[in-house]
């Protein structure tokens, strides 16, 4: 389904309002205007950039949350490294970046040179996919001064291709994909240099700490990481669209009652059953199983067919896969038979568990996480829906229909 | 990350893996190939013979998609 993109783009603080606060109805104020709202940046070396990250417990923003104080302190300082800005987004579901993009686009440039400026580096570069965002950080750089040398470089369009080494590639102008040999981009990123590459929301977050320091951005959160996030939310839930939330607030809060099943962490996610009980912590989710990822939560409403919902989306990552690793290139689009298979109650018991085989065989064995983002997401499909499976295996379905909730065109933007 | 392996261990570099099947045959206790003919990799490789096998099973794939690691290189 593709829609219209909106001329304005609207994001909701429920609860607090930090990467939003100054803006308005989704068009982006000047840099004078980002000054007054946030204050001089301040600059910071290295050991004090770390400090202050540990302080927080900032954790990235694109899908892995790894510890960014860690990150920064094993990157190099010094003039050859490099920093560079994943604004890519390549979850078709996702619209937090596109939206910091357009709404606070110095934030993210702000964060970019706190970095910088901590490692020395004066080699600064955003990758970036969608045009309108594009506009946006080119016209926001241009108000600047003290961001004449930072790069905009175009971002190719695919999923696997938002993966972080995925983007350096592209920077090097070799095909975005995840190379073969795993090596953390601190340590050999773009051309063989340090490289410091991080989502745009976490800039943003580095810009907003840069600006504020720790003792405001500690203020508020959850216990083991302070300050804000955003999510991108869908389906069945009070407020549709991005919003920014507290982290440690309650599921349910942001969710709201309805019944239907919860995916949390878009493709790559979980799928509940019901969120009672958790909240938007990141560590305390991932002990139970529960992987945010870019942050899209979607519940789906009470009289669509999940199932079919499911295997649309894993007919949507296989065809994704990067085509370089056997396991994933074979084994996605042969889950996404089975899901299709029994979302259509044409799978016989034996095909059901030789699904839940591949399942077991496909997760560890490939280049980049793609394909285990992909059998968590089914694996935690058939888990959640035990009931609608179990309908589905009997009777060849739930009689609910198709209603296509979850976005599967990288061009439809969710309207509100 | 530098941290050393306490047995070596089998790599595979999954780009380059086309699925040949010769590292199922000469390193059979540790290889077998899923249905697509491509290799899973379980247990490690705790005795001198089986790394031994496993050395020449990184030799003789034909698309150099493996490597024998023992940890030097996290």
């Amino acid at each position: 389904m593709t829609m219209a993109t909106p001329e304005t783009v609207r994001a909701l603080a429920l609860g607090a309002s930090r990467l939003l606060a100054g803006t308005d109805e989704g068009s982006p104020r000047s840099y004078r205007h980002h000054r007054d709202v946030h204050g001089d940046l301040s600059t910071m070396d290295k050991r004090a950039l770390v400090d202050a990250l540990a302080a927080v417990g900032m954790r990235g923003r694109g899908g892995a949350a790894f510890p960014v104080a860690e990150k920064l302190s094993s990157t190099a300082a010094g003039r050859g490294t490099e920093v560079v800005v994943n604004l890519s987004e390549g979850e078709p579901a996702s619209h937090k970046d596109r939206v910091l993009a357009l709404t606070a686009p110095h934030l993210v440039i702000d964060g970019a040179l706190v970095v910088a400026g901590a490692l020395r580096t004066s080699r600064v570069s955003i990758g970036v996919r969608d045009a309108a965002a594009e506009r946006s950080l080119r016209l926001a750089l241009g108000e600047r001064r003290d961001a004449r040398a930072v790069r905009l470089l175009p971002a190719p369009d695919a999923f696997v291709a938002g993966e972080a080494r995925a983007v350096l590639r592209s920077l090097e102008g070799q095909p975005a994909v995840p190379p073969g040999r795993r090596v953390l981009p601190s340590v050999a990123g773009v051309r063989g240099r340090p490289t410091f590459i991080s989502n745009a929301e976490t800039f943003a977050h580095i810009g907003l700490l840069g600006a504020h320091g720790v003792a405001w951005y500690g203020e508020i959160g959850g216990v083991s990481e302070r300050g804000t996030t955003l999510l991108t939310l869908i389906g069945d839930v009070p407020d549709v669209g991005v919003v920014e939330v507290p982290l440690g607030t309650p599921l349910v809060d942001i969710v709201g009652p309805g019944s239907g099943p919860v995916l949390v962490g878009g493709y790559h996610g979980t799928w509940l059953g019901s969120v009672d009980g958790l909240q938007l912590d990141r560590s305390e989710l991932h002990r139970r199983g529960v992987h945010l990822g870019a942050g899209v939560i979607a519940r789906l409403p009470e009289d669509a067919c999940a199932l079919s919902e499911v295997a649309g989306v894993m007919r949507w990552l296989a065809d994704e896969s990067a085509g370089q690793c056997g396991p994933c290139f074979f084994g996605l689009p042969a889950l996404a038979g089975d899901l299709a298979d029994l979302s259509a109650g044409r799978l016989p018991v034996a095909g059901f568990e030789g699904l839940q085989r591949r399942l077991a065989v496909i997760p560890g064995r490939g280049a980049c996480t793609h394909p285990d983002g992909a059998v968590m997401f089914a694996r935690s499909a058939l888990a959640a829906l035990q009931p609608e499976v179990a309908e589905h295996l009997a009777h060849g379905g739930c009689g609910r229909a198709h209603v296509g909730v979850l976005p599967l065109d990288t061009t439809s933007e969710v309207s509100r | 990350m530098t941290t050393p392996l306490r047995h070596p261990r089998l790599h595979v570099d999954w780009t380059r893996c086309d699925g040949h099947g010769l590292c199922a045959r000469l390193l059979a206790e540790r290889v077998m190939l899923d249905e697509w003919g491509f290799p899973i990799v379980a247990g490690e490789l705790d005795d001198a013979e089986l790394v031994a096998a496993a050395r020449l099973a990184a030799r003789s794939c034909p698309a150099l998609a493996l490597r024998v690691e023992t940890g030097a290189q996290g």
